[in-house]
């Protein structure tokens, strides 16, 4: 079986605390892969390494073929990766459909025959040439299918700023889909959401799911992830302490204690003064 | 060239200098303006123009090369520098860039005060006065044109997400390394041009007109004008062009005004006087 996403040993230190430690990740091609834990287990740092936000300290990451471990975050999302964050970055100046035209930058870049100056190169570009137009074209009608996809399509003109926290969430998958990446990375999409918010997002990640795009989703909230995850992980202080399909890892002792564990203590000490 | 009505050469005539720098500054303030579009400070664009004024100048006074050829090469030397300051301090956080292209001034103005071919502190004079008035406009306008038409398209997205989002915009496969490099290469071309035709209309030129001070002089008027579009910095270069010749009385004054300036716009118009927003799209 080859891998659609293959870490191995992957290890990033932060001054004196080792966030990913010697963590195996692997994602097969489709489906719905997810990667839970507590809070501060790591996940988030791990999406960063896939990414290439951040530089492993240890490990590499093979993603479609191809060892990407050195390569800089752009060259990933034009080999087919794109990622939402758990903090919501939209370009908030931009209207909602120029945020998702921005999410295909990789997908519209010049061809490589030497017509990179003439389509959406810098001639192509000033000279307003018949294939700067087409592509240009081509492009807002891609966007606004995302868009129509997470049920934006009617805030296409709205300034991204302007649109509530849930819907600045659905625009991020938007942006991050529009380009059919091989590979989509999801940091907490439903963290702070309500519940029908949440279930809205499940039906939607799924849907996403069927559209061939693999999904890795992050996820502290196990209820959310057993109802639509092919497979599952689980981290722990920044190591992998379980793998298999949901099932499996649902009645897994070893999880239940290591993860609800360290709810209920997080719980215990936030409720204490 | 065109047949001008006899007021309006009067008028021409009269303002030329003004005119002229009005042109010229609008120029400057391009330069500046791609800089912050991509989310950069660079402070190198008085040195850019130098560099296109003291090369275009020597060209001319030495080589005695037609100024159709003068001009675009004036720009080679700004290109140079651009890239010498730009491939080290790019990869860094901003704030290099804006310190290396501060240490570029210095470093230029105290090479051109001590080195013959330069004039030291009397500068070069005699320059012929090459730059016609059309020619400056010309410029300025296919920049403006230029500058607009990249800000509506794949581009101008990937700048203005740069700016607002670094991390966002290479996620997106923004490559920002490249990006930042080649705003700073079309800073230097429109500061060296900008210098050129400096140079070619004013006859003489100095080391002072290239230091920190006109450096801080072009960046405000990118702050006061704005960045949303390319026209904004314009008249923002317009606007402050035009203040002091209307209270000339205190142009000593004009660095602190300036300064002011700076303050009032970063405090309360963020966003610049001229703050609209162009559309970033092109169908
Ligand atoms: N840039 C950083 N510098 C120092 N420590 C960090 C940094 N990023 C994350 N950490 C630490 O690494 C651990 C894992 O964090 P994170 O990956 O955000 O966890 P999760 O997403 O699972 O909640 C935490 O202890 C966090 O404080
Ligand atoms: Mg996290």
């Amino acid at each position: 079986m080859t891998w659609l996403l293959e870490t191995t040993g992957l290890t990033r230190r932060f001054a004196g605390l080792v966030a990913v430690d010697g963590v195996d990740l692997r994602v097969a091609q489709g489906g719905i892969h997810a990667v839970i834990g507590p809070n501060g287990a790591g996940k988030t740092t791990l999406f960063n390494l896939i990414s290439g936000l951040i530089v492993p300290s240890a490990g590499t990451i093979r993603f479609a073929g191809t060892d990407v471990t050195r390569l800089p975050p752009d060259r990933r999302a034009a080999l087919g990766m794109g990622r939402t964050f758990q903090n919501i970055r939209v370009f908030g100046a931009m209207t909602v459909l120029e945020n998702v035209l921005t999410g295909l930058h990789a997908r519209t870049a010049p061809d490589l025959l030497g017509t990179g100056l003439l389509g959406t190169g810098l001639l192509g570009t000033v000279l307003r040439l018949p294939r700067f137009r087409a592509a240009e074209r081509e492009a807002v009608a891609r966007a606004r299918a995302a868009l129509d996809l997470v049920g934006l399509g009617a805030q296409a003109e709205t300034r991204a700023a302007a649109l509530s926290y849930g819907d600045q969430r659905r625009l991020e998958i938007a942006r991050a889909m529009a380009p059919e990446p091989r590979l989509l990375l999801l940091d907490e999409p439903a963290a702070g959401m309500n519940p029908a918010e949440t279930a809205a997002l499940g039906a939607l990640v799924r849907r996403l799911g069927g559209l061939g795009t693999t999904i890795l989703l992050v996820e502290h909230d196990m209820g959310f992830v057993m109802g639509i995850s092919d497979a599952v992980t689980v981290l722990n202080f920044g190591r992998r302490i379980l793998d298999g399909p949901p099932e499996a890892v649902r009645q897994s002792p070893v999880v239940i204690e290591a993860y609800l564990g360290q709810k209920v203590a997080a719980r215990l000490a936030k409720s204490a003064p | 060239m065109m047949a001008v009505p006899p007021w309006l050469d009067d008028l021409l005539w009269t303002y030329q200098n003004l005119i002229h720098s009005l042109g010229i500054n609008g120029l400057l303030a391009l330069s500046m303006y791609v800089v912050l579009a991509v989310g950069q400070l660079s402070l190198g664009q008085a040195a850019f123009m130098g560099l296109g004024a003291y090369g275009s100048a020597l060209l001319t006074l030495k080589l005695h090369w037609p100024f159709w050829v003068v001009l675009p090469a004036s720009c080679v030397a700004p290109a140079m520098f651009a890239l010498a300051v730009g491939v080290p301090t790019l990869r860094l956080s901003g704030v290099y860039l804006a310190i290396a292209t501060i240490g570029l001034g210095e470093v230029l103005r105290a090479v051109y005060l001590n080195i013959d071919l330069f004039g030291g502190a009397l500068g070069l004079s005699g320059i012929p006065a090459r730059a016609e008035t059309w020619m400056i406009y010309g410029l300025l306008a296919a920049a403006v044109i230029v500058l607009w038409l990249i800000g509506r398209s794949r581009i101008g997205r990937a700048m203005e997400a740069m700016r607002e989002d670094e991390t966002a915009a290479q996620v997106m496969g923004v490559d920002i390394r490249r990006y930042r490099m080649g705003a700073l290469l079309a800073s230097a071309l429109l500061a060296g041009i900008a210098g050129a035709l400096g140079a070619h209309v004013s006859s003489f030129i100095g080391p002072n007109e290239y230091g920190f001070q006109p450096a801080v002089t072009i960046l405000s008027f990118a702050l006061l004008g704005g960045i949303g579009t390319p026209l904004a910095p314009v008249l923002g270069a317009a606007v402050l062009t035009l203040l002091p010749e209307a209270l000339r009385g205190f142009s000593d004054l004009r660095l602190v005004f300036n300064g002011v300036i700076i303050v009032l716009a970063v405090l309360f118009l963020p966003n610049g006087v001229f703050a609209w927003r162009m559309r970033r799209r092109a169908a």
